[in-house]
């Protein structure tokens, strides 16, 4: 599991786990993400059973397992959380943050220690050691229930399968064009995201924070100006294009 | 390979259902047989009281039955939490093997998964063995329904009219005791063969 420390300022911290060499083919590749600030650390979307060890060895290397107080859940699909039961061993005291909708459903992954902290629909300010994350609602982006991570301090927005693309192993881990990524995150948004009402709320939204990176859970990030060029180009993006007629 | 516990124990709980729908059967059997020896009066009176008996039975039967059931399928679900164990100390083992820096911190959680592991497993075999015990225990009706079989055929004798529908009756209970054993033989069977292969692996 390659790991990528995408800021640092003192004791904050945010590294990426991604491109797993060891993968197996059929999987999609995912991006988890690791905050730390003071003695505290936070996992965002810590991926499959399929990447528990990796994980588990790569988080390691970082940050003592005492020192994961939390985890974020963004929505309940199996890439993001289905190694839940897995961590419940790994991590039996800490707290799982996702929302509210899908607390009987990800319970099915197997959680007996860690406490499930459900995300009211209109998203939580927590306090992380010496910063404060904000879950930013992302509903219908592409799950019904569903929340972003925004860390104002790093001017990181952690957008879950928003700016998403699917790509080959090997891929730079930087959008240096939009006009040469666009097509590979096409087809991924307009037949995952669900709703254009949805979408436009949410670029609204977003488009009032200062994001220096927008780091999505699959394929690459983005910096300025492509954070920009995303958002232009999302909002003209016909999405939910499976309904025919 | 030998089938994981949880489906051998699923695969047993399901036997023993089959074998308690049989059972019901039987009671149905019973009643028949009651109203039929209250028709043919005096001739009867042998059969009559062989009825009590398979009522009796029928109903041993069904409660045993529902008793295995309930220990297999207890048993299944501690088995799928063994699995899950037994995988999260797989997945604990490779990691261990990468050495990272904060391995220290995670081996108060690995040795509690792995007691937690040996605890599930001791139980397990404590379960499979008492859940054998318990299909053996089955056995002793089936004999008992075989005898009461047999008495009835004999009862069936002596009732000039009704003679034809006792011999029904009579067959029937051996047929569904035969039907029931071989329920149980299933589940035996699963069970001795896991017995067997856990004793070779220890």
């Amino acid at each position: 599991m390659l790991a990528t420390v995408l800021y640092e300022d003192g004791d904050h911290r945010w590294t990426m786990f991604a491109r797993d060499p060891g993968k197996p083919d059929g999987i999609i590749d995912t991006n988890q993400y690791l905050i730390q600030s003071g003695d505290e650390a936070i996992l965002l979307d810590p991926g499959g059973i399929e990447l528990f060890a990796p994980m588990l060895t790569s988080v390691l290397k970082y940050v003592p397992a005492e020192g994961i107080t939390k985890l974020f859940a963004s929505h309940q699909d199996p890439d993001i959380i289905s190694s839940l039961g897995l961590w419940d061993q790994a991590l039996p005291n800490a707290d799982l943050y996702s929302p509210w909708l899908w607390e009987s459903f990800i319970r099915h992954f197997g959680m007996n220690n860690i406490t499930y902290k459900a995300i009211p629909d209109e998203g939580m300010t927590i306090t992380l050691g010496r910063i404060q994350l904000q879950f930013i609602p992302a509903h219908y982006l592409h799950s019904s229930g569903n929340f972003h991570v925004w860390d104002a301090k790093a001017g990181i927005l952690m957008s879950g399968d928003v700016g998403a693309a699917l790509e080959e192993p090997g891929a730079p881990l930087w959008v240096d064009s939009m006009e040469r990524h666009g097509p590979k995150m096409k087809k991924f948004h307009q037949r995952w995201m669900p709703s254009d009402a949805a979408k436009h709320d949410w670029i609204r939204r977003v488009s009032a924070l200062d994001i220096k990176i927008m780091a999505p859970q699959h394929g690459r990030l983005f910096k300025p100006p492509h954070v920009a060029d995303f958002l232009r180009w999302f909002d003209q993006l016909p999405v939910g294009v499976a309904i025919k007629g | 390979m030998a089938a994981p516990v949880f489906i051998i124990a699923a695969s047993v709980s399901a036997e023993l259902h089959q074998a308690m729908i049989e059972a019901r059967g039987l009671a149905l059997t019973a009643k028949n047989a009651r109203a039929l020896a209250v028709r043919a009066g005096s001739k009867t009176v042998g059969f009559r009281a062989i009825t009590d008996f398979i009522e009796e039975l029928a109903s041993a039967i069904i409660s045993q039955s529902r008793v295995i059931n309930h220990h297999a399928e207890k048993l299944s679900t501690q088995a799928v939490t063994a699995w899950h164990s037994d995988n999260a100390m797989a997945q604990f083992r490779w990691v261990e093997a990468q050495k990272p820096e904060y391995l220290a911190s995670i081996s108060p959680h690995i040795n509690q998964c792995d007691k937690q592991l040996n605890a599930l497993n001791h139980e397990l075999q404590i379960g499979l063995r008492d859940l054998i015990g318990q299909i053996d225990e089955s056995y002793k009706h089936i004999r008992t329904a075989n005898l009461i079989a047999t008495s009835s055929h004999v009862e069936a004798a002596t009732a000039g009219d009704f003679r034809e529908q006792l011999e029904v009756i009579a067959d029937n209970i051996r047929k569904t005791a035969d039907r029931i054993a071989a329920h149980l033989n299933r589940a035996n069977s699963l069970l001795s063969q896991n017995h067997r292969e856990r004793k070779i692996a220890c």
